[in-house]
């Protein structure tokens, strides 16, 4: 009887709950896009496709509604099919390892998006099924060099379409900064300058994250270092290559010990920190991802937003420049020839319109000329940023010397090693593991 | 065998009489399934050369070496110990000043004990991604951060929360705290509320002060709630790497990293199944040495 | 009934000191969760001011409404309701038995039985988790409520034990040997006597699975990969955004929603419990 209390609340929860449930769903019924199905219902065959919540998901109306009408025209191209769609949450690492785990197992999905960061361990896996044949030669050759190499195996087959791509520049406030630094003695200086002028310097992830260690890496890449030699061995700390990756990160300690980054730098791990640190005005430059230049149009008012710019990121010398580049792919993981056309179909409405769409950088030349959307002058300085494109070297062990970068930054950075005793013990951490892979 | 009101064993020994396995049947049966058998094939994986990346694992000691021999698990262990006894007695410590305050508010009648309560309890089930956006927010070192600008305010110079590697631990333990005291509260309130009153009325007509009160009738009342609070949090405190990879993912450096964090990073980042296991089980000896240290510092009163 | 006495200045003192202490440990748990509040109520464009702006200039309640109305969110608190209300009834019926030996029978292994039972929880979930995802596809479990819920009880049996334990213990045989005397038997003594003397107890330990259920992720992340099926713990990952979408300001509005009813159902409870207390001080 003590329990009378508690069940009008239960139930009133419940029944909220309930009249949610059934409000979301009959919202969407009737259509050929419904939360868990792109096409008729009872059409006979199937396509499991494993997507992300950014697009046909989006909890932003406009997104998803552009991406339900490309879903749309996309299915109506392929009679006889429907597509069962399934959400991966914004856990991406646990996620990639779950549909690697699901595929051993025989129940993974038969497309799915891929970071493209992990399209090594899905390589190693060995749970993608070739596409070439789903692709002319023309289409092969548009997509950037970088992209291509990054999703070809040894023989040659193409194992992915990566979709998109993204780059880092450098964001600056003309007001302050007029001139676009060209090295890395322009950039230190520039970042004093706007010290002096009350602001708090040049921004940079150094935080204990993936974003740190690609961001730094375009500085060791722009020299000609390499990570891994022709074999997928880790190289980067013996021969030219630890003479390049001291260099690099003793330019990252000189930016912080001389006053032109703050030592906060070691606390930012999201691109979203430097975007509240120019809308709150402390900052005259970090470095970014193109897509925050987007972001800064829509957060500053019209008249500070004008006055940022972007432009590549400063190397050692005005030629030499690298910029990492990531970004989303579209793999097929069922070898079913059916199946994987649509799974390329999937893969090309996200390359082109949906691109066009979000204003996510294309990774084949013809998509920018094809788009209007990507008229605009920052695309300029992005296409060219991209001929100094570098992707991540797609070998099994690059999250673990990414995590050695991470930690030999952080301990550097904030005064808790020196460069050449950080590396060695990078050294020797990344080593250990390989030898276990 | 007739009932005599005899003060020593005899009630214990008739209700202690006949086997406990019909009663320990479910719960051995549930261990049994669900965790036995799951557990003991991750055991098996440490003896391996398993890799989440799906290759034929192999008998293989290789994990071992390299999981022990590795000259970072010396700093990942010094972390744990700071941070897990550290967040510990916190959670502890608060969780009962606040059950404490709020019994005695609620013998008076004082209003808003139920929403001390809530507040408190919010803090856990606030999911654990929005608490790395939260506490970075509050610990951010840009002129605008939140706690540095109030300390701004108030005339005190900025701390370099985050970047700092010392004052990165802290902050990590603050926003374990603030997260995980609510179970603490919750498991000594519900001690706290079964303490007989007698004992208290006893100690008001010996004129005992409420610091004597506390330490004589409270805190040895509580003893067998605060072990078994000590070890459960402490448990789960060992096993917490969310807060830790939401707010500094580690770092700086390795200056937050913990096991759990190290055997996340180990599995998902370094897709090494066998080497995590060993970790796994380098926890698992770690939380039985800890659990066994805690019962034998707080020892049991010859209570029930 | 102490409280009968006249309240002296020296009681209002220490009310006063009661609420001093409370203020400082209020503001420190509040401060975020206001932090959250003012991140639901922002604008994408405020959003991205992060710390920098506490109160909202253009305050909107679109986070919520949009949360509410698209995203499947209804159907993600009901699985919650579901796999936690399920998974904590279950896992206290299974414990109470096991918790009631440990607490009256005396026998040999007792204490190392106990630790043991606390052991297979000591083991870490994240290393589990790839031999249970195959034992449990073994078993036919996966992407099922049932097979969910089943793991939600086996995570929260051994400390609900030892919870139960503590309650038992609290609970004076006194009463039990009384009702032994009048001709129960053990079962029926448990169920008759020391359950409804327990009830604190036993409602706290429901109280504290609820809430671990409600926020576990591991579990049903690999138990579940259709989103349908998702509880909000999962589902919630949907608005964390990407590097390049930044989603904040849904995240907040969904975190802040998804702890109503866990809190509702808290408060509802602890009522319960005092109530419980004060029937059972009738005892003496």
């Amino acid at each position: 009887m003590t329990l009378r209390p508690t069940a009008p609340a239960f139930a009133s929860t419940l029944a909220l709950a309930v009249a949610l449930a059934g409000g979301a769903a009959t919202a969407q019924s009737g259509d050929l896009v419904t939360r868990d199905r792109v096409g008729p219902a009872d059409a006979g065959n199937v396509l499991t496709f494993r997507l992300t919540a950014f697009d046909l998901y989006s909890s932003d109306p406009a997104t998803a509604e552009a991406f339900a009408g490309f879903f749309t025209d996309m299915i109506l191209q392929h009679p006889g099919w429907r597509i069962e769609t399934q959400l991966q949450t914004g856990a991406i690492a646990q996620e990639q390892a779950r549909i690697i785990e699901q595929s051993l197992a025989g129940r993974g999905p038969d497309c799915a998006m891929v970071d493209s960061s992990q399209l090594a361990a899905f390589k190693t896996a060995g749970v993608l099924a070739p596409m070439n044949d789903f692709y002319t030669e023309e289409e092969l050759a548009d997509f950037f060099p970088f992209v291509r190499e990054g999703i070809t195996d040894a023989e040659g087959n193409v194992l992915a379409h990566w979709w998109f791509t993204d780059l880092r520049v450098l964001y600056r406030d003309t007001s302050v900064i007029p001139d676009a630094p060209e090295t890395w003695d322009e950039l230190q200086a520039a970042g004093l300058a706007s010290v002096e002028a009350g602001f708090e310097g040049l921004l940079f992830n150094a935080g204990r994250d993936e974003a740190t260690a690609f961001d730094w890496l375009a500085h060791f890449w722009a020299q000609g270092g390499e990570l891994v030699d022709e074999a997928g061995t880790p190289v980067f700390f013996e021969g030219d290559n630890r003479e390049k990756f001291l260099t690099a990160v003793q330019f990252y300690a000189d930016l912080v010990d001389s006053g032109a980054a703050p030592r906060r730098v070691t606390s930012i791990s999201n691109y979203d920190d430097m975007l509240a640190a120019a809308a709150a005005g402390s900052t005259a430059m970090f470095i970014g991802g193109n897509w925050m230049f987007g972001q800064i149009q829509n957060t500053l008012d019209a008249e500070a937003a004008a006055n940022w710019a972007v432009s590549p990121l400063p190397g050692p010398t005005p030629d030499q420049r690298a910029t990492g580049t990531g970004g989303w792919t579209i793999a097929a993981l069922s070898d079913d020839p059916g199946k994987v056309a649509i799974c390329a179909d999937i893969a090309r409405l996200y390359a082109g319109p949906g691109n066009a769409f979000q204003r996510l950088l294309p990774t084949q030349t013809s998509l920018f000329a094809e788009f209007e959307a990507f008229d605009g002058p920052e695309f300029d300085v992005f296409v060219a940023a991209l001929q100094d494109g570098v992707a991540r070297p797609g070998v099994a062990i690059y999250p673990e010397i990414s995590n050695q970068i991470q930690i030999l930054l952080g301990e550097v950075l904030s005064g808790a090693s020196d460069p050449e005793t950080a590396l060695d013990a990078a050294a020797a951490a990344v080593m250990a593991a390989y030898a276990r892979q | 065998m007739t009932a005599r009101p005899e003060v020593t064993h005899p009630p214990r020994s008739r209700l202690g009489r006949g086997g406990p396995f019909p009663w320990l049947l479910p719960v051995g049966l549930t261990i049994a399934l669900f965790y036995l058998i799951p557990i003991l094939d991750a055991l098996r994986l440490a003896f391996t050369d398993a890799s989440l990346l799906g290759r034929e694992a192999r008998f293989s000691l290789d994990a071992f070496g390299a999981m022990l021999g590795s000259p970072a698990l010396g700093t990942v262990l010094r972390n744990t110990g700071v941070y897990v006894v550290a967040s510990v007695t916190g959670q502890m410590a608060l969780g009962l000043v606040i059950a404490l305050l709020v019994v005695r508010g609620e013998r008076h009648r004082l209003p808003g004990m139920v929403a001390v309560r809530t507040i408190v309890l919010a803090a856990w089930v606030i999911p654990g991604i929005a608490n790395g956006v939260l506490w970075q927010m509050l610990f951010s070192e840009a002129p605008f951060g939140a706690v540095n600008s109030t300390l701004r305010l108030i005339g005190l110079p900025p701390v370099a929360w985050l970047s700092d590697p010392g004052m990165a631990m802290v902050s990590v333990i603050l926003a374990t705290v603030w997260q995980g005291t609510a179970y603490s509260m919750i498991l000594l309130y519900a001690a706290l509320r079964t303490i007989d009153e007698t004992l208290y009325e006893a100690a008001a007509v010996d004129a005992a002060t409420p610091l004597e009160r506390f330490w004589f009738i409270t805190l040895p009342e509580l003893r067998s709630a605060l072990l078994v609070n000590a070890i459960l949090v402490m448990v789960m405190t060992l096993n917490t790497f969310d807060v830790v990879i939401a707010l500094t993912g580690g770092g700086p450096g390795r200056a937050t990293e913990v096991l759990a964090l190290h055997t996340y990073t180990t599995v998902f980042r370094g897709f090494d199944l066998a080497g995590g296991s060993v970790l796994a089980i380098l926890l698992l000896m770690i939380s039985m040495l800890a659990a066994i240290g805690i019962a034998a510092a707080l020892p049991r009163g010859e209570g029930r | 009934m102490s409280g009968t006495m006249v309240r002296g200045r020296g009681a209002r003192i220490a009310d006063a000191a009661t609420y001093a202490a409370l203020l400082p440990i209020l503001a420190f748990f509040l401060a975020p969760i206001l932090w959250l509040l003012s991140l639901s109520l922002r604008t994408q464009r405020e959003v991205f001011l992060g710390a920098a702006r506490f109160i909202p200039q253009e305050p909107t309640l679109a986070n919520f409404t949009r949360v509410l109305t698209q995203s499947g969110f209804g159907t993600y608190l009901w699985n919650s309701v579901q796999l936690s209300t399920l998974g904590a009834l279950g896992a206290v019926a299974i414990a109470a038995p096991a918790a009631y030996a440990f607490s009256r029978i005396r026998f040999r292994g007792r204490p190392a039985l106990m630790m043991g039972i606390l052991a297979v929880q000591m083991v870490s979930g994240l290393v589990v988790l790839i031999p249970l995802y195959r034992y449990m596809d073994r078993l036919g479990l996966l992407e099922t409520h049932f097979g969910t819920m089943l793991l939600y009880i086996s995570a929260g049996v051994p400390v609900t034990v030892w919870l139960l334990k503590i309650a038992f213990d609290a609970v004076p045989e006194v009463l039990e040997e009384a009702a032994f005397i009048d001709g129960l038997g053990r079962a029926e003594t448990f169920v008759r006597i020391t359950l409804p003397l327990a009830a604190p107890g036993l409602v706290s330990a429901v109280i504290l699975n609820l809430i671990l259920n409600w926020s576990q992720f591991l579990i049903p992340f690999i138990m579940l990969s259709r989103d349908a099926k998702w509880p909000i713990s999962v589902a919630i990952h949907n608005f964390s955004g990407a590097a390049t979408a930044s989603t904040t300001q849904l995240l907040a509005a969904a975190c802040l929603m998804s702890i109503l009813p866990a809190l509702i159902v808290f408060v509802v409870l602890q009522r319960l419990i005092v109530g419980a207390l004060t029937s059972g001080a009738v005892k003496g």
